[in-house]
C-alpha cells in the first residue's frame, strides 16, 4: 500500500482520476491500478475504513438505545428523505446522507426520491447485493420497440467482463441455463428451505417457462483462494449487511476492490473532495482535471490527470457534467447532443401477492439468508397482446411467521406469551421488480439559482411513472395472485402500491451511451463522443433499465471501459 | 432438537472460547474480539441473575407518562406478557422502554392516544370495581383488558385498535429485550451460515434474531 494513501493537496498529474468510490469507482480504480496507472480516486465524503468504522455492526437490538429505530428529531432534521429507504436503521444511519445539506427539487406532480451515501465506499456499503447478468434480449429491447435508443453493445461484448468481475467479487447462484438470464461464474447458491423447494417443483410443473430460482447475490457462500487473499471469509448469514460486514462476506468497494487497488501502490485517495466541475482545455479538447470544494471547510482545490472516469452515481455524475460549462459546451460538458439529463429511469417495485403455505410445521430455517428467490422476467420477448411493453421479475421467499405477525392476534397472558414463543405458519410472497421505459420527459436539470452549501446548483427532477409502468404493475399483481393460488397457497391476496421512482435506488440513464453522437453522450465504451479522455461508467450511461438489478452491469461496463481506455492511451489516441 | 441444544450450548463459556477461536481463524484476532466483546453475543452469554439489574421499579415521572401512569402501564405489561419460566414484560422494564420509545420515535398524537387509553382503562376499572386499575385484583385486570382486547362491553372498536397498538409496543419492547430475544426466544448473533430446514417442534422457541431489519 502507498505510504500516504490519503492526500489533500497535490500538483501531480495522475494517469487517471476516478470520481467516486462506490461500486463503479472502486472497480475503475482497481483496474487502472492493476494496469500500472497512477490513479487518484476522489470521494466527496469522509473516509470509512473496512471493519473499524462499522460502528453499528453486530449490536443486538437491546444494545441499541432505541432498539433499531432512529430518533424522530434526528430523522426530521437530517434524514426526512433517507429514512424512506428500507435499509435506514439505527445501525446504518451514519452511511446515509444528511438531507439538510443535500437539498433537491421535484417539479409539481412529479416525485423522485434520491438516496445518498456520501462516504468512501458509497452505496456499495448499503446495496442489496443482488447480482444478475443482462441477457441478449435486454440489450435489444430499445431497438425492438423503439423506446429509447439502441444500446451500442450486445451481450457478447460484455460477457467476458461479467466473468471477470464475478470471479473477483464472488457471486453466489445456481446455473439455470435460461435464455435471457445468462449463468455466471458462480459460487454455490444459498439453500432453499423445504417449502421453497416444494413451490419450485410445483412451478416447474405448472409454469415450465417461469422457473423459480435462488437469488444471485454478491455473498461468499464458499470463498475461493482469491477471496481469502482479499481478507474476506464465508458469509455468516447475519443479514445485517448494511451495517457493514467485518467478515467481508459481501462485495463492497471496501472489502474487495479498494484493497486490491491499494495493494498495487498506484492508488491515492482524495477524500472530502466534492467535485464541482471538470477542467476543460478548449485548445486540446481534453479534460485536464477536476475542480473540487472541500467537504468540510469549503475551500477550493484542483487535481489533474490524463483521463477522467466519472463514477459519481447516475445523478451525481450528470450533475458534475452539467455544472462543467464552457464556450463550446454551454449546456454541460460532452453535451453536444443535448440529451444530457434526459431518460432518467429507476425500477418499479409496486405490486405483489402473498399467501399461506400449508404444512411443514416440523421445520424451521436457521440463520438469516441474505437473499430471497427470484422468478426471472418471463416477458422478455416482445408481445403486442400485452397492454404494456417490457416486463418484470418476481422476487420472494418462504418464511415462518414469528411474534411480529402473531402479536396482532387477540389474547393476553400466559397463552398469548406461549403463542408468541412458537414459530407461526409458513408464508410466501412474490413481489414485482418492473422495467421502467426510457422517456425523454423524465429528466433532471440544474436549478438556475438554488445551490447547496458547496455551491453546486441543486438538481431539479421531473420524473414519473407512465401508464406503461402502471399497467405492468396491475398485470404483475394479477399474475402473482393467480400463480400463488395455482400452486396451492391459501388466503392469497395481492395489490399494487404507488411509490415514486427513486426508491428502488436503481437510478439509471441521463448520460446515455449510443452509436449516434447526435442522440447520445457516450460511445459503446462509455467514452464521451465529444471528448476522448472523458468516460462515464456508472448507471448514468444506461440506455434502458431492463429488469435486473444493475450493479453487476456497472461493474462489467466499468472494467471494460478501463481496458479500452488503457489500450487507447497506449496507442496514443488518448 | 439438535439445534435447540447447539444454541443453548453457545451460551456456556467453553463454547464461547471455542467460538472466538474459530472466529479468529476466520477474521483475525482483533476483529473477532471486537465482534464478540461488547456485542450481543457476549451479553447474551454473560447474563446471570446478578447481572439482571433491569431497573423495572417505577420511581419517578417518565418522559411521556407520569409516575402513576407508568405504574399502571407496568401492571398492564405484567398482564399482557406475564412472568413464566422466563421474566415477563414488567420485569424487563417494558413500561420504561415504551415511555422512552414513544418520546423518541413517535409523534405527539400517538403519545396522547396512549395516555388517553390509560385514562380510559382507569375509568372503566373505577366503574366496574370502584378502584383504579393498579389496585384491582389480577383476575379483574385480566378480565378488563380481555374485554378491551376484544372491543366488548365497555369498549368499542376504536379503543380496541388503540389497545392493539399498545400491545404491539409491549411486544416490540419485550422481544427486543435481552430476556425476550435471547431467553424466551433464541438469539443467534452470528449464525455461521444458513440452513433452509432444521427440525422444529411446538415446544421449541422461535428465533428472536429474525426479522429485525437492521
Amino acid at each position: 500500500m502507498t505510504e500516504n494513501l490519503y492526500i489533500n493537496d497535490s500538483k501531480e498529474v495522475y494517469d487517471a482520476i476516478v470520481i467516486g468510490s462506490g461500486i463503479s469507482g472502486g472497480w475503475a480504480a482497481k483496474e487502472f491500478c492493476e494496469r500500472g496507472l497512477k490513479t487518484l480516486m476522489i470521494e466527496r465524503g469522509r473516509v470509512v475504513e473496512h471493519k473499524k468504522d462499522y460502528i453499528g455492526e453486530n449490536k443486538a437490538p437491546w444494545q441499541q438505545p432505541l432498539r433499531t429505530k432512529v430518533d424522530n428529531l434526528l430523522v426530521k432534521e437530517q434524514h426526512k428523505i433517507q429514512q424512506q429507504c428500507y435499509a435506514f436503521t439505527d445501525a446504518t444511519k451514519h452511511f446515509f446522507g444528511n438531507d439538510k445539506d443535500l437539498p433537491y427539487i421535484t417539479l409539481k406532480d412529479s416525485n423522485f426520491t434520491w438516496i445518498r451515501a456520501n462516504q468512501l465506499g458509497g452505496k456499495s456499503l448499503l446495496w442489496h447485493r443482488q447480482s444478475y447478468r443482462w441477457g441478449e434480449y435486454d440489450f435489444k429491447a430499445n431497438k425492438a420497440d423503439g423506446h429509447g435508443n439502441d444500446w451500442p453493445i450486445r451481450y457478447q461484448d460484455i460477457e467476458k467482463w461479467y466473468s471477470h468481475v464475478e470471479k473477483h467479487a464472488g457471486i453466489s447462484g445456481s446455473k439455470e441455463n435460461l435464455e435471457n438470464l445468462p449463468d455466471g461464474d458462480f459460487l454455490p447458491p444459498f439453500e432453499m428451505n423445504s417449502p421453497e423447494k416444494a413451490l419450485q417443483a410445483k412451478f416447474a410443473e405448472l409454469y415450465p417457462d417461469r422457473p423459480l430460482i435462488m437469488g444471485r447475490t454478491a455473498h461468499l457462500t464458499k470463498p475461493t483462494k482469491l477471496h481469502l487473499s482479499q481478507g474476506r471469509v464465508q458469509c455468516q448469514a447475519r443479514d445485517e449487511c448494511q451495517a457493514g460486514c467485518s467478515f467481508g462476506a459481501y462485495f463492497s468497494t471496501l472489502s474487495s476492490t479498494l484493497p486490491a487497488a491499494a495493494a498495487t501502490n498506484n492508488l491515492h485517495i482524495a477524500p472530502n473532495s466534492v467535485v464541482h466541475s471538470l477542467i476543460y482545455d478548449e485548445n486540446t479538447n481534453r479534460i485536464k482535471g477536476v475542480r473540487v470544494i472541500d467537504n468540510d471547510d469549503l475551500s477550493e482545490r484542483e487535481y489533474f490527470a490524463k483521463v477522467v472516469f466519472v463514477c459519481a452515481s447516475t445523478i451525481g455524475s450528470t450533475q458534475i457534467l452539467m455544472n462543467s460549462t464552457s464556450k463550446r459546451f454551454p449546456n454541460g460538458i460532452a453535451n453536444s447532443s443535448g440529451v444530457l439529463g434526459h431518460y432518467l429511469m429507476d425500477h418499479n417495485y409496486n405490486a405483489g401477492a402473498s399467501g399461506d403455505i400449508e404444512g411443514f410445521e416440523d421445520e424451521i430455517g436457521r440463520g438469516r439468508r441474505p437473499t430471497g428467490l427470484i422468478m426471472p422476467n418471463f416477458y422478455y420477448k416482445p408481445d403486442a397482446k400485452r397492454n404494456f411493453l417490457r416486463g418484470y421479475a418476481l422476487a420472494g421467499s418462504a418464511y415462518r411467521e414469528s411474534w411480529q405477525s402473531v402479536q396482532h392476534q387477540d389474547g393476553l397472558g400466559v397463552d398469548y406469551k406461549n403463542k408468541l414463543k412458537q414459530a407461526g405458519k409458513w408464508r410466501f410472497g412474490l413481489y414485482a421488480q418492473g422495467e421502467m421505459l426510457p422517456r425523454f420527459e423524465n429528466k433532471m436539470c440544474l436549478h438556475p439559482t438554488l445551490k447547496d452549501k458547496w455551491g453546486m446548483p441543486q438538481i431539479e427532477f421531473d420524473c414519473r411513472f407512465s401508464d406503461n409502468e402502471t399497467n405492468m404493475m396491475l398485470d404483475a399483481a394479477e399474475q402473482a395472485e393467480n400463480m400463488l393460488k395455482a400452486v396451492g397457497l391459501l388466503n392469497v391476496s395481492s395489490g399494487v402500491t404507488h411509490g415514486s421512482p427513486g426508491l428502488a435506488i436503481h437510478e439509471l440513464g441521463t448520460a446515455r451511451m449510443g452509436i449516434d453522437p447526435k442522440t447520445s453522450i457516450l460511445n459503446g465504451y462509455n467514452q464521451s463522443h465529444d471528448i476522448p479522455n472523458l468516460f462515464v461508467t456508472d448507471g448514468a450511461s444506461f440506455c434502458s433499465s431492463a429488469v435486473q438489478n444493475p450493479s453487476l452491469t456497472f461493474m462489467a461496463l466499468t472494467v471494460r471501459a478501463v481496458d479500452y481506455c488503457v489500450k487507447e492511451m497506449n496507442a496514443k489516441r488518448i | 432438537m439438535e439445534n435447540q441444544q447447539n444454541d443453548t450450548n453457545i451460551i456456556n463459556s467453553e463454547s464461547r472460547r471455542k467460538f472466538v477461536r474459530g472466529l479468529s481463524l476466520l477474521v483475525g484476532g482483533t476483529v473477532a474480539t471486537a465482534l464478540v466483546s461488547g456485542n450481543s453475543l457476549s451479553v447474551a452469554m454473560a447474563h446471570s441473575l446478578k447481572s439482571q439489574n433491569l431497573a423495572s421499579e417505577v420511581l419517578s415521572n417518565g418522559k411521556v407518562f407520569t409516575l402513576n401512569q407508568l405504574k399502571q402501564l407496568k401492571s398492564i405489561c405484567a398482564i399482557v406478557i406475564p412472568k413464566t419460566e422466563t421474566l415477563g414484560a414488567a420485569e424487563v422494564n417494558t413500561h420504561g422502554f415504551i415511555d422512552n420509545q414513544l418520546f423518541h420515535c413517535y409523534e405527539k398524537s400517538k403519545q396522547e392516544k396512549n395516555k388517553q387509553l390509560l385514562t380510559l382503562i382507569d375509568i372503566v376499572a373505577n366503574k366496574l370495581f370502584s378502584q383504579p386499575f393498579i389496585a384491582i385484583k389480577q383476575e379483574q385486570q385480566f378480565e378488563l383488558l380481555t374485554e378491551l382486547d376484544l372491543g366488548k362491553n365497555n369498549f368499542d372498536e376504536k379503543q380496541r385498535a388503540d389497545f392493539k397498538s399498545l400491545k404491539q409496543l409491549i411486544c416490540f419492547g419485550y422481544y427486543t429485550s435481552e430476556v425476550g430475544a435471547s431467553q424466551e426466544l433464541r438469539y443467534l448473533a452470528v449464525p455461521g451460515g444458513y440452513k433452509g430446514s432444521i427440525p422444529y417442534k411446538n415446544s421449541d422457541a422461535s428465533w428472536g434474531s429474525q426479522g429485525l431489519y437492521y
